[in-house]
Formats: structure tokens, sequence, C-alpha cells
């Protein structure tokens, strides 16, 4: 089910800020591991996550993924969504939410099982048992 | 003595006489007259402060290497070494390297203004403006870093600047150590990290 998402028209070459607690580097395959309350801002993207793995390209200066899980969210200006692990492309701009996706759009929830969120171009595709709860306008 | 009619004769046999007795004058009063001192020009030698060279131990580009127990192979150099006062075990050091191998393959290098190598603590410190690089890619400079020499653990004192592989980094605390577990070399930035990526156009 395709739907629009986060209302904004994400630069993928904006700079990408990754704040955590701590960060493990092996010093034998360079793998980074950020953990402990990790936030990754981009633009006006926000995502958090519990642990979040650095995947390097092909060369070591550039960074093709960011793989966070442990309970994930992502939020920007207009929407949020929720679930148990992500991955995001930079250089697409590309989020794909797996496990337990719950979005909210104002009053509106749709869970899903996976979700891919294309941050350039604002919209998300959901499927996997897709399931939507509308609350009318006016009920409160 | 026999008496000359003519002044030629006279003459010579005077000479005969007085010209040997002259040079048995000069000759005795040669020894008599010294030369007048230090002509000879003086010994070359270099104005180095002697005192301070002979109250000070000073060891040139000193090299100082140790294996901890789980294998890292540590090497220091540096451009001058002077033993602590009163500290037999404790060494300071100017500008000094250290060089960390973990058996991984793996190095850390520091570069700092000085140091103090503390023989019965097993412990080297380096002060001054630190700088760390890394096989990982890792370059950030540090105040003050201690390295502990029996176990591989070398963590700064303070907070730590620089840059990894992709974007800058800074962090509250840098320790390098062993994952007790895994047994994997693990370059950890905690007390707060932030990394700024700009990706590639």
């Amino acid at each position: 089910q395709q739907i629009a998402f986060g209302g904004l028209q994400q630069d993928p070459t904006a700079p990408v800020e990754v704040t955590a607690d701590s960060l493990a580097v092996d010093q034998a395959t360079g793998l980074a591991t950020f953990s402990g309350n990790v936030l990754i801002g981009q633009g006006e993207m926000r995502m958090s996550a519990a642990q979040v793995v650095v995947v390097y390209g092909t060369t070591s200066e550039e960074i093709e993924r960011l793989e966070a899980s442990g309970g994930v969210t992502l939020a920007t200006p207009s929407d949020a969504a929720e679930a148990d692990s992500a991955s995001y492309t930079i250089a697409s701009g590309e989020v794909t939410l797996t496990g337990n996706v719950l979005v909210t759009q104002g009053a509106n929830t749709i869970a899903a099982e996976r979700m891919v969120i294309d941050l350039t171009a604002g919209t998300g595709r959901m499927d996997g048992r897709v399931k939507t709860t509308f609350t009318p306008s006016g009920a409160q | 003595m026999a008496v000359f009619d003519n002044r030629h004769s006279r003459a010579v046999a005077y000479a005969k006489v007085i010209l040997p007795l002259a040079a048995l004058a000069m000759l005795a009063t040669l020894f008599l007259f010294d030369r007048a001192p230090g002509t000879a020009d003086s010994i070359p030698y270099a104005r180095v402060d002697v005192e301070t060279l002979a109250r000070e131990q000073r060891l040139g580009n000193p090299t100082y290497g140790t294996v901890t127990e789980d294998g890292t192979a540590i090497t220091f150099r540096a451009n001058a070494v002077r033993p602590e006062a009163g500290e037999s075990d404790v060494v300071n050091a100017a500008r000094m390297t250290a060089r960390f191998e973990t058996p991984d393959g793996a190095t850390l290098d520091l570069t700092a203004d000085e140091g103090v190598i503390d023989g019965r603590a097993r412990i080297a410190e380096l002060g001054g403006s630190v700088d760390i690089v890394t096989s990982t890619g890792y370059r950030m400079t540090t105040d003050r870093i201690a390295a502990e020499l029996d176990r591989s653990t070398v963590e700064t004192t303070g907070a730590v600047q620089g840059s990894g592989p992709a974007g800058t980094l800074e962090a509250g605390r840098m320790i390098l150590t062993q994952d007790a577990s895994s047994g994997q070399y693990l370059l950890v930035f905690n007390a707060g990290v932030k990394l700024v990526y700009v990706p590639q156009k």
C-alpha cells in the first residue's frame, strides 16, 4: 500500500550526524558499532535506535548503509514510524523498516510487517498484513 | 803570544781569541731568555654546558619495547630520556612515540610532546598534545593518554577529537581494550560520541 510519508524532499547529500553513548570499532575488521541511545539526524529526519552498525561502501571513506536495530523510531516533521529494525541507505535516501512496523499520521495509525520509505520522494510503501485504523475526525 | 809586524796578522790573532769567547757567551745565555707564553693556538672544544651533562644522566634516542600478557607488542621511542629524580624506575621522555601492535595485526600509533614510563607501576603516560593514528583509519588528538604495559589497555583521560574513516568524530573518552568474551581488540569511544558524515556528491 502506497502512502505519502514525511512530507519532505530530503536531500540525500545533507550531512548525516550520528550521536550515541559509545562507539566500538573492531580493530581487526574496522567494523563500527554505535550503541546506547543512538540518534541519526539528517535534515529534518531523526532516527533513534538502540544500536546502529555502520556499513562502509566500496572505499572506507563512504558510508553505504546504517543498520539500526533494537527498536527503531523514525520521525519526520509530520509523521513517525516505529519498527524493530531499520536499514538506511544514505545515497538513495531509502529507509527499510522491518518487524512490527507502526506508522502514525495525525490520528491514523497503520501497522504492517515491512515498510520502505523513500525520503527524497517523501513516499512510503508498506506490505505484509497491512492494517489501517482510521479515527473519524469527529469522534473524540 | 808571537808578535807580528803587520796589522793583518795582529787582527787575525785577536779575532782568534775574541770570536770563540763571544760564541761561548751567546751559547751560555741562550737558555736564559724564555719565550712569551701562549703563543700556540688554544685547543678547540665545544661550548656544551658541561655541568648539566655531568650532573644528569641522559639517554639519546632510546627505544623501549615490551609485550603485554595478551601478546600486544609495545615499542616506545623518544628523543631524550632522563630518569626521574629519586625514583629509580620512573623515566621522563621528551617527544615520545609509542606503537601498539595487537595480535590481530592492527596498530595504534601515539606521538606526544612528553611522556613518563613508570616501570614499577607498569604504566606509561603521554602528555602534551597527543596524536593518535590507528590502522582502522582513525586520526584523533587528545591531551593526555595512559597505557598499561602489562595488559593492552590504552585510555585517554579526557576528550578526543579527530576524524574516522568517514567523517569527523569527537568523543568524551577513548579506550583501546581487548573484549574479554570475544578476545577482539576494540577501540571504544564513550562518554558521548558524535560523528558527522558528509556524503560525497
